[in-house]
């Protein structure tokens, strides 16, 4: 045994001191071929995404250095830690996509996802190769907080199980937002595992402010009036002035700041583009495997969630949240993330779309109450992030010891708990083992009777269809 | 040259999506595009009128009219060949009702 571990070092340490760009490369490239993409297609994934980790780390770098003395300046003038950037999604992404863990993730969830099917606990396959990333993101949270990578497993297959059941429960809810009982439309997100939270906060509104629907406006209407305002750089822009004045930066350091954020801002989506790009031919790959083995069978199809991103209600309530979450950041204990990248919450406001059907005001409302659970949850993340982002290289030198980075209102956050819980339930045990299994427990049975909710939900569609 | 245009949630995932397979099907048919992807939330009036051809996911509720055709593309996220045939006939016979080069 122990020559063969000398013989897998002597072959992997070479690889994985080349560093994170290099070892996706040839590990992302290898397990397309495995899934019979032809090798050109295989290795332009490999090389995309490379690149797309070399893009993340240089912007990350540019983002950092600018804010890092105003930041200090912040904390100095206004007493207010927010130390934490908010990089949006891009950078989580594909810094999550720098672990081969991350690929190891993948396969499990493809297989939950076949054997779910086998079994007929689930009607959905799920295409969305992408977003495995959040799962892989719990993953990996939980091995950095202490777990080992057999518990680390466990956490993300439960947790997938979950979120497959999810899409089935969803389905019906689906396709009456959608005006379609004919497309095969749903999702496995990991943004609509709040969907119990939010639930919970719905039923309580009908007791006690059902009287606020009355003031529903329409959402298609405040997009369009928002328009330009509410673009990537120019929310780059704002929050760029509003952190320059707040930390006494002269005017020329101000417009630095703005313009260096709102440039940093659109460049997270281009290199996000350039990672999708990278996993495209594994997705196609893992997907023309599945579809194969699972002939004959009607099945839903599980995919990225803006195929409901038409629905104005999810942009209209992202904006009206936007400057709530900014004073809820400045104001929240426990929070130290400064709201930039995440600041309009995509991660958010889907699930009160689907929970709420629509009424934009119970989504601002809840939306407003939800949302520090995400900060808090990117705050406990941050460690691990730029922990992530060191290791591909992504931090200058002279950044503050202090200075992290996260996102604000990246999807799962109550998962977020659940890794840091299990996480060092494993390599602390003690207390943390009674925490970790309370919270799971209180987890599933959350679920379940949201599970219980959603199908009572359904039968009132089913049985509306049978009257019609 | 048709313009086509295709949006999303982060304009990064679906309507990346969309638009390679488009331009890529599209050009096998023939035709020659070019697709771009935007967030949904970004498309206003001015944006569509630049461009031939509206290829959402689902068709949305823009707070106004769409002047263009529109094709809706989301079976093109299905990652299944036959299910996606139908969106790409759907946007020749389109392309063709243009009269355009």
């Amino acid at each position: 045994m122990g020559s063969i571990i000398h013989f897998a070092n002597s072959i992997f340490n070479p690889i994985i001191a080349l560093g994170a760009a290099p070892v996706m490369l040839i590990v992302l490239t290898v397990i397309a071929l495995l899934f019979r993409v032809k090798f050109t297609k295989a290795l332009e994934g490999g090389i995309r995404l490379a690149i797309a980790l070399t893009g993340i780390s240089a912007v990350i770098g540019l983002l950092t250095a600018a804010f890092s003395t105003a930041l200090t300046g912040f904390v100095k003038s206004t007493g207010i830690q927010l130390s934490i950037t908010d990089v949006g999604w891009a950078p989580l992404a594909t810094i999550t996509w720098g672990s081969p863990y991350t690929l190891f993730f993948l396969l499990i969830l493809v297989c939950l996802n076949i054997v779910m099917i086998f079994l007929h606990r689930t009607n959905t396959l799920d295409v969305d190769i992408f977003d495995v990333w959040h799962s892989a993101f719990v993953g990996l949270l939980c091995i950095f907080s202490g777990a080992n990578l057999f518990i680390a497993t466990l956490l993300v297959l439960m947790i997938g199980v979950m979120k497959i059941i999810n899409s089935d429960l969803m389905k019906p809810t689906f396709n009456d937002l959608l005006h379609n009982d004919n497309n095969p439309m749903t999702t496995t997100h990991m943004n609509y595992m709040m969907n119990p939270a939010i639930m919970v906060l719905n039923k309580i509104f009908d007791v006690i402010f059902p009287w606020l629907d009355k003031f529903d406006f329409d959402a298609a209407k405040l997009n369009k009036k928002i328009g330009f305002w509410g673009s990537n750089f120019s929310i780059g822009i704002y929050l760029g002035v509003f952190i320059g004045l707040m930390s006494h930066q002269d005017m020329k350091a101000i417009f630095v700041l703005a313009f260096t954020a709102g440039t940093c801002l659109e460049l997270f989506s281009q290199i996000g583009n350039w990672f999708i790009k990278a996993v495209e031919p594994l997705s196609q790959g893992i997907s023309n495997v599945a579809t194969k083995y699972l002939k004959g069978r009607k099945f839903n199809i599980g995919l990225d969630w803006p195929f409901l991103a038409g629905r104005a209600e999810i942009w209209a309530a992202a904006n009206v949240l936007a400057p709530i979450m900014l004073g809820e950041a400045l104001i929240l204990p426990g929070n130290h993330l400064l709201p930039l990248g995440g600041i309009i919450a995509m991660g958010v406001t889907p699930a009160l779309l689907v929970v709420t059907r629509g009424k934009i005001i119970r989504m601002i409302v809840i939306g407003a109450l939800e949302l520090p659970i995400f900060l808090w949850a990117g705050t406990l993340a941050a460690p691990f992030v730029t922990h992530t982002a060191k290791l591909v290289g992504a931090f200058p030198s002279g950044v503050p010891k202090g200075q992290m980075i996260s996102q604000t209102t990246m999807e799962g956050p109550i998962e977020k708990f659940l890794a840091y819980l299990v996480g060092h339930a494993t390599s602390q045990a003690g207390m943390y083992i009674v925490y970790a299994l309370l919270a799971i427990a209180g987890y599933i049975l959350l679920f379940i009777w949201y599970a219980f909710q959603m199908k009572k939900r359904n039968q009132a569609y089913a049985e509306a269809k049978a009257n019609s | 040259m048709i313009k086509i245009l295709t949006a999303c949630g982060a304009g990064v995932n679906s309507s990346h999506q969309i638009k390679d397979a488009l331009e890529e099907e599209m050009k096998n048919r023939g035709f020659d595009v070019s697709c771009e992807a935007v967030m949904i939330k970004d498309v206003t009036e001015e944006m569509v009128s630049k461009f031939d051809i509206f290829a959402p996911i689902v068709k949305p509720d823009l707070g106004f009219e769409v002047a263009i055709p529109t094709v809706d593309c989301g079976p093109i996220l299905y990652r299944i060949p036959v299910m996606a045939q139908p969106v790409y006939d759907q946007m020749e016979e389109t392309i063709k009702g243009l009269n355009k080069k």
